[in-house]
């Protein structure tokens, strides 16, 4: 299939779950709030903590807003274009609805990846969008069109890490069907995304910050605009990225070629 | 009466019997609350870099909050008990309680109970584990008092939790799918349960608003008593609250139950 049938199966997708979640109202009315609050639970914790504190590990309340708004950002994105579908994958390995999508004209990877959206997880990701703006405005920052540009692209290379780690984790089904609820821990993992990389010391520094890539995936976008352009934060972004992606899709390859459906 | 005890002491043991099935699920989640606290310790950490007190209290007494929160979730925390009873109502197996002299209340309390004790007892792992790094950055009181009184303000946690889950399973008789429900209140439990930070640390005007709503009870203010963060004449002042709002719930979750009933249509037979 070439990339514009790809396109246009995407945009069918798309179509879809909007037409799905204007059926249901009330429900999308509803998954906004629990997003939206959510949020709102790490927007208090950063005002509770600077009441009683100036810095966290060199990083004034606005600065850390920031990157907690970095950090949301990617988190709603995650939300509303891939988690559903990748949460659905896990549960159909193990019932062998994964057939469904095996029987697709398209890469298995993509029709899975892209089956659903979630609206209310990106109509949130502009409430995201919102703390960040206000941020760099409380900042006094002036960041160039360049620079917008660079803190863009490396969300984006930062949400590839967000999918490949999520893929990387329901591919584990493939081998062990006895793993429901294993994709809570890319919560988990992640909650790390919302910590200054300063604030990491000795092994902690080198597990969270080094080996697993949640701290980078928020800090460096952040950085990009509080202190400008590092390429070398970039690239280390761009690479983290690009080995991450490739793993993930070497383990869902290899977990595919396992795949054996379901008995009846 | 002891025929009534008899009765939900079998759901118990029937209960404990079915948890043990799911031990893997409760210690690899107690694993996973690790990570949580080590977000905690590099979080709270850096924040009091510079500063030896934060709220009236030192980094030791602060990181032995969020420890004390860690089998406090385990214990009294009701992890899937509205999901449970939604589905119940949901696929009408209900029906079986309403013709049986159960009381649908005590045995989903004794289920609660027995799962609780399975996770209870496996959060003790991954603590275990963790305690050899942590000991020297925790910081106990000596006074008695806070394991007397903070006993009783546990278990009336644990009602409440349970009991607000409860109401939440009701809503079922109302609505198809109460998911988002359910995440919604999650989210404020979390919050104004001191899980994200300690209450004390809000604004004065809202700790003391916080102190009047039944979330302050959850999981709060148990885990407050045994770090140090309330005294005697506060946790005495808890205690009468918490117990109202016992009692409240108790009445709310009677009257959904009543109403939903008269909503509910059992089909089949």
């Amino acid at each position: 299939m070439s990339l514009i049938h790809y396109a246009r199966v995407w945009l069918a997708s798309a179509r879809y779950s909007i037409v799905r979640t204007m059926m249901f109202r009330f429900d999308f009315l509803m998954w906004s709030l629990v997003e939206f609050f959510w949020m709102a639970v790490n927007v208090l914790l950063i005002a509770v903590i600077y009441r009683h504190t100036n810095s966290i590990a060199g990083w004034t309340k606005y600065e850390m807003l920031l990157l907690v708004g970095t950090s949301m950002i990617l988190q709603r994105l995650m939300m509303g274009l891939f988690w559903s579908n990748l949460f659905e994958l896990g549960r159909n390995i193990r019932t062998g609805s994964f057939d469904f999508f095996l029987a697709q004209p398209g890469h298995p990877l993509f029709m899975i990846s892209t089956r659903k959206l979630d609206p209310d997880g990106l109509l949130n990701s502009f409430v995201a969008i919102a703390v960040v703006v206000y941020s760099v405005r409380q900042l006094g920052l002036h960041p160039s069109l360049t620079n917008l540009i660079l803190y863009v692209a490396t969300l984006f290379s930062a949400l590839v890490i967000h999918y490949s780690a999520v893929l990387l984790i329901v591919s584990y089904t493939f081998w062990s069907i006895g793993s429901q609820g294993i994709e809570g821990s890319y919560f988990t993992l992640f909650e790390f995304s919302r910590l200054p990389r300063e604030a990491f010391r000795g092994m902690a520094n080198v597990l969270f910050v080094y080996a697993l890539p949640a701290v980078i995936s928020s800090n460096v976008p952040a950085g990009v605009l509080i202190h400008g352009f590092r390429p070398v934060h970039a690239l280390w972004l761009l690479l983290t990225a690009a080995a991450w992606l490739a793993l993930a899709v070497f383990v869902f390859n290899r977990g595919l070629r396992r795949y054996a459906s379901a008995s009846s | 009466m002891r025929t009534t005890l008899h009765k939900y002491r079998h759901v118990y043991l029937v209960g404990l019997q079915s948890n043990l099935v799911y031990r893997g699920n409760f210690a690899a989640r107690g694993l996973f609350s690790l990570f949580h606290l080590v977000v905690v310790f590099i979080l709270w950490g850096a924040v009091y870099v510079g500063n030896d007190r934060v709220g009236g209290f030192d980094l030791r007494q602060t990181l032995t909050y969020f420890v004390i929160m860690l089998p406090l979730q385990f214990i009294i925390g009701a992890f899937n008990e509205d999901y449970q009873i939604s589905e119940e109502i949901r696929n009408g197996l209900i029906n079986q309680f309403l013709l049986k002299p159960v009381n649908y209340f005590a045995y989903r309390f004794s289920v609660f109970l027995s799962a609780r004790s399975v996770s209870g007892v496996l959060v003790f792992l991954p603590l275990a584990l963790a305690l050899p790094f942590i000991h020297h950055q925790l910081s106990f009181p000596p006074e008695g008092w806070r394991l007397a009184l903070g006993l009783p303000a546990m278990f009336m946690s644990a009602l409440i939790q349970f009991t607000i889950a409860f109401c939440f399973g009701l809503l079922s008789f109302w609505f198809l799918e109460i998911q988002s429900f359910v995440i919604l209140s999650f989210a404020i439990e979390t919050l104004l349960g001191g899980q994200v930070f300690p209450l004390d640390l809000m604004p004065a005007a809202l700790y003391r608003l916080s102190q009047f709503l039944p979330y302050y009870y959850q999981m709060y203010f148990p885990a407050a008593i045994f770090s140090g963060r309330l005294d005697l004449a506060q946790t005495l002042e808890g205690l009468s609250v918490q117990a109202a709002w016992v009692v409240l719930l108790f009445l709310l979750a009677r009257l959904l139950w009543a109403r939903g009933l008269r909503h509910h249509t059992a089909v089949g037979g």
